[in-house]
């Protein structure tokens, strides 16, 4: 006590309390690789047109020129610029993951809390129900449907047809989640505050279990450019933007293979294997708020 | 000669993200053979952490980071694991505090006792099946149970399992860590009457840790009072009682009292221990010393012999021992109890003149039923209890655990319906009936019903500041805009003494003391200005030596506002602190109820004579006077 004798000491106290997210993360040396991991994308794809040589849809070079100065990876048998369609691709990615991520996240959110909050009920009953059916039902054909049933290509069908089948599964951690959280002490004081039970469940209960919601988002986010990257490969995407899935399209559609262009394949490929990787590394910060155990001491 | 040597000992938390700081500073005591030694203080003493760092547990972060250990002669200090392994439990055994949890669930209790014998023993087959028996019998268990589950015991059953298993070796030394938080009263006295018998009859030395200083005081030969990482006094524990040196210890003592007395007072100890991270001059309790003189404030005391025990008090040592160069100005003269903040409680009964009836209960019942495959198991939790409640008046309803106290609590705030019976709340123009309303009503209801919960660390939502859990009863009940809710805020936290109130609006419960938060938690159920209180264990998960400060606190508010309140508890003393009448629940039923001061007096029935004689009393061996 280096002050002398405050009286009674009824100043709130330094407190040990919980210690910020941030730090938390920053906290763990394989976040933190991911987070520089992932700026550097975000830094790429925001500054694409001052990194990038050449426009990513121009297409009036000469064909398959193998990679000099003036085309650092080469070019398409199209004629289009590798290194550029890389760099703008990586927004279509990033863009289907943020949003993509964003509306699986919402609608687990909703589902999954006002399920367990009403555990037992006929609306928890209901919302289980279509939770389990899109949970058995098989992700990949159900995409493949809706798309080709759309009379419109876009990246917005992209993310939504994305984000409506990959709620479930996060849906039901939060379910479970929010099952031991509702019979904490303070939702019953919420209660008798007179609050109702969506504030309650929105504004008293989300926020204590914002590490499960962040950890869900990058799950679902790493899960949607991956799905993003597939059905472009499937000739499912949105053919007038660039994205890594359809440069790989073009690529295996090409033969790229069977001509020995390593490039054109490799590097779309490794890009996004490397943002996927940056993205779990993030999770494994995010996990060391939700588990205190993990954090090495 | 000593079983047990500490000497200098410290203890450092040193953990990356948090600031590091000394929880044990400079501990030296020794423990005889065959002594059993308490250890009491506050919550975040560092009581647990010294017990932790003697039977050389402590994990990381924390290390010791000075001092020794001498056990039995041998330094074990800086033993290895291999080397520490056949001591432990054969020489140094140990109940722990979350003993509910020591057990392996999905192991048979008689093979955990198998596996502890086995290892430091040459005994097999069927000489350990017998020991286990013996051991059974031993605290009185049915041997029924050596093949059980753990899940099939209840929480007594599995701490007399785990006293057992700690004496399974016939260990030499015993560290009791809180063995008997969390259990019932009745359970937990029946269980350290237990060890003490064994004790005595085996000869092993203990070292009992607790906060409960009445259950301390009660049972042990010699008692440490720790403070702020430092043990502060060291007497036999008839001394102490009589006697006390340390005002901390006074405070302590002072926080118990019987509630047979005509009066009742007791005193609590005003503020929070020090922030151990700081570096600290002088006596870390002179802030909250009522008896502090200059000198605390630049020197620490050091743990110096006064008669038959040491303390680290100037004051004291000055009363009882003056050196020749003392400056003895300022020092106050020698008191036995603490000289700080009391709460008082005489005989006389309050007001007598009955307000109006606010709230009635009529022949409730409440059963649960449970379905397992074809039979349906009814257990009857309230069985036709019927009592009014008059506006202004408190009630304590008291029970053991079971007792069906708080499945009241939850009918009467319409939380659960009786499955018979009616719960009548009377306001001036209304009667409503509680369990006939639905959701939309409940919510009107509540504005004039109001809890206090048990444990305000988990009442009070973390992520949300305190300015928010107060202004939203009153922007919800009773309609206040944002301003005038944010001024009445500050209102309430002032009368609750947390002052100035702007300073704590923008404040998280994390940054705040157990007892601050209670407050919070009171002046919450004080904010929609409901006509009924239930209060539910409101100070059992405090500190004994801040008890008595919410106990007051909470009788001065309801009682200035004319507001009902069913005082929940199993605590007959702070019934009778704060309660007009009390009301006895046994097993669902109640058994008696009368005048505070009557039922503890002259119990009527054989079970409130039980729950009192559960109380520790240290204080009956004294004659009532001295008190």
């Amino acid at each position: 006590m280096t002050a002398p004798a405050t009286p009674a000491g009824e100043a709130p106290g330094p407190g040990g309390g919980p210690q910020h997210w941030y730090t938390v993360i920053w906290s763990s040396a394989k976040a933190r690789i991911g987070i520089v991991m992932l700026a550097g994308y975000v830094l790429v794809a925001g500054l694409a047109p001052l990194i990038a040589p050449y426009s990513g849809t121009r297409a009036d070079f000469d064909p398959l020129l193998p990679s000099g100065s003036t085309h650092w990876l080469g070019t398409t048998s199209q004629g289009g610029d590798i290194f550029s369609q890389l760099i703008y691709g990586s927004r279509v990615s990033l863009l289907v993951g943020l949003f993509g991520g964003l509306l699986a996240t919402v609608i687990s959110l909703v589902i999954g809390l006002i399920a367990g909050y009403q555990e037992g009920s006929v609306a928890d009953d209901a919302l289980s129900f279509v939770t389990n059916v899109a949970l058995v039902v098989p992700v990949l054909p159900l995409m493949i449907v809706l798309i080709s049933y759309s009379d419109v290509r876009g990246l917005p069908l992209i993310v939504g047809v994305i984000g409506l089948t990959s709620w479930a599964g996060p849906a039901r951690a939060k379910r479970s989640q929010i099952i031991t959280l509702r019979n904490r002490d303070f939702v019953t004081a919420a209660k008798f505050a007179g609050e109702g039970p969506l504030w309650i469940i929105f504004r008293e209960i989300m926020p204590n279990m914002m590490s499960l919601v962040a950890a869900s988002f990058v799950g679902a986010a790493t899960g949607a450019i991956a799905a993003e990257a597939g059905l472009s490969f499937l000739g499912l995407g949105d053919s007038a933007s660039i994205s890594w899935g359809t440069m790989l399209y073009q690529a295996d559609a090409q033969g790229a293979v069977s001509q020995g262009l390593w490039l054109w394949l490799l590097v779309p490929g490794l890009t996004l294997a490397l943002l996927i990787t940056a993205l779990t590394f993030i999770n494994f910060g995010i996990d060391l708020i939700s588990n205190p155990h993990l954090r090495e001491d | 000669m000593s079983i047990l040597e500490v000497h200098n000992l410290s203890v450092r938390y040193e953990p990356r993200a948090h600031p590091p700081l000394t929880a044990v500073r400079d501990v030296s005591f020794d423990i005889a053979e065959g002594e059993f030694v308490g250890l009491i203080g506050e919550s975040g003493s560092g009581k647990t952490t010294l017990g932790t760092a003697v039977l050389r547990l402590l994990e990381r972060p924390g290390r010791i980071s000075a001092g020794s250990i001498v056990f039995d002669g041998r330094d074990i200090t800086h033993l290895a694991e291999d080397e520490l392994r056949p001591i432990r439990w054969r020489d140094l055994a140990t109940v722990f505090q979350s003993s509910m949890n020591a057990l392996n669930p999905v192991t048979r209790i008689q093979a955990q006792f198998r596996d502890a014998i086995e290892a430091h023993s040459q005994l097999r087959s069927d000489a350990v099946t017998a020991l286990v028996r013996q051991l059974f019998e031993m605290v009185l268990l049915d041997p029924a149970f050596l093949t059980a589950y753990p899940h099939e015991l209840s929480g007594g059953m599995k701490q007399r399992v785990n006293v057992a298993l700690a004496l399974a070796d016939r260990p030499r030394f015993v560290l009791l860590d809180e063995p008997t938080t969390g259990l019932d009263v009745v359970v937990q006295r029946s269980i350290l009457d237990r060890i003490r018998s064994l004790q005595r009859e085996r000869g092993f030395a203990v070292l009992f840790i607790s906060h409960d200083i009445g259950t301390v005081l009660d049972i042990s030969d010699r008692i440490l009072v720790m403070y702020a990482g430092r043990i502060v006094e060291s007497r036999p524990a008839a001394a102490l009682l009589a006697d006390p040196l340390h005002p901390y210890a006074k405070g302590l003592l002072g926080s118990y009292g019987d509630p047979r007395a005509e009066t009742v007072h007791l005193t609590y100890i005003p503020g929070r221990p020090p922030d151990l991270t700081r570096d600290l001059v002088g006596c870390p309790f002179a802030p909250r010393c009522p008896e502090r003189i200059a000198r605390c404030l630049a020197e620490e005391p050091p743990l110096t012999p006064v008669g038959a025990g040491l303390v680290a008090c100037h004051v004291a040592r000055q009363q009882r021992a003056p050196a020749p160069g003392d400056d003895r100005t300022g020092v106050p003269e020698r008191t036995r109890g603490f000289a700080g903040p009391t709460f008082v409680r005489s005989g006389e009964p309050a007001a007598t003149e009955r307000g109006p009836t606010i709230l009635e209960l009529v022949n409730v019942s409440r059963v649960f039923q449970r379905r397992r495959g074809l039979t349906v198991h009814r257990m009857t939790a309230v069985d036709d209890v019927s009592f009014t409640l008059a506006r202004g008046r408190i009630a304590a309803l008291v029970g053991q655990s079971g007792s069906g106290k708080t499945t009241i609590a939850r009918l009467v705030t319409g939380v659960d319906r009786p499955s018979s019976g009616s719960i009548r709340f009377h306001t001036p123009d209304t009667t409503v009936e509680v369990e006939k309303l639905r959701p939309r009503s409940l919510r009107r209801y509540r504005r004039h019903v109001q809890m206090v919960f048990q444990d305000p660390y988990s009442s009070l939502n973390p992520t949300l500041t305190l300015g928010y859990a107060l202004t939203r009863p009153l922007q919800n009940h009773l309609r206040l805009g944002r301003a005038a809710a944010h001024a009445r805020a500050v209102d309430l936290l002032e009368t609750v003494a947390l002052t100035p109130g702007e300073r704590f609006l923008n404040r998280y419960p994390h940054e705040l003391s157990g007892g601050q938060r209670q407050r919070i938690v009171i002046a919450r159920a004080l904010a929609a200005e409901p006509d009924l209180i239930i209060a539910d264990e409101p100070i059992s998960s405090l500190d004994v030596s801040i008890r008595a400060e919410i106990l007051e606190l909470l009788h001065k508010l309801v009682t200035e506002r004319d507001i009902g309140v069913l005082y929940i508890t199993h605590d007959l003393l702070s019934a009778r602190m704060i309660a007009d009448e009390i009301l006895v629940l046994n097993g669902g039923r109640l058994v008696e109820r009368g005048s505070a001061l009557d039922v503890i007096r002259h119990p009527a029935d054989e079970y409130t004579q039980m729950l009192l004689d559960a109380i520790p009393n240290p204080f009956g061996r004294l004659s009532i006077d001295t008190i």
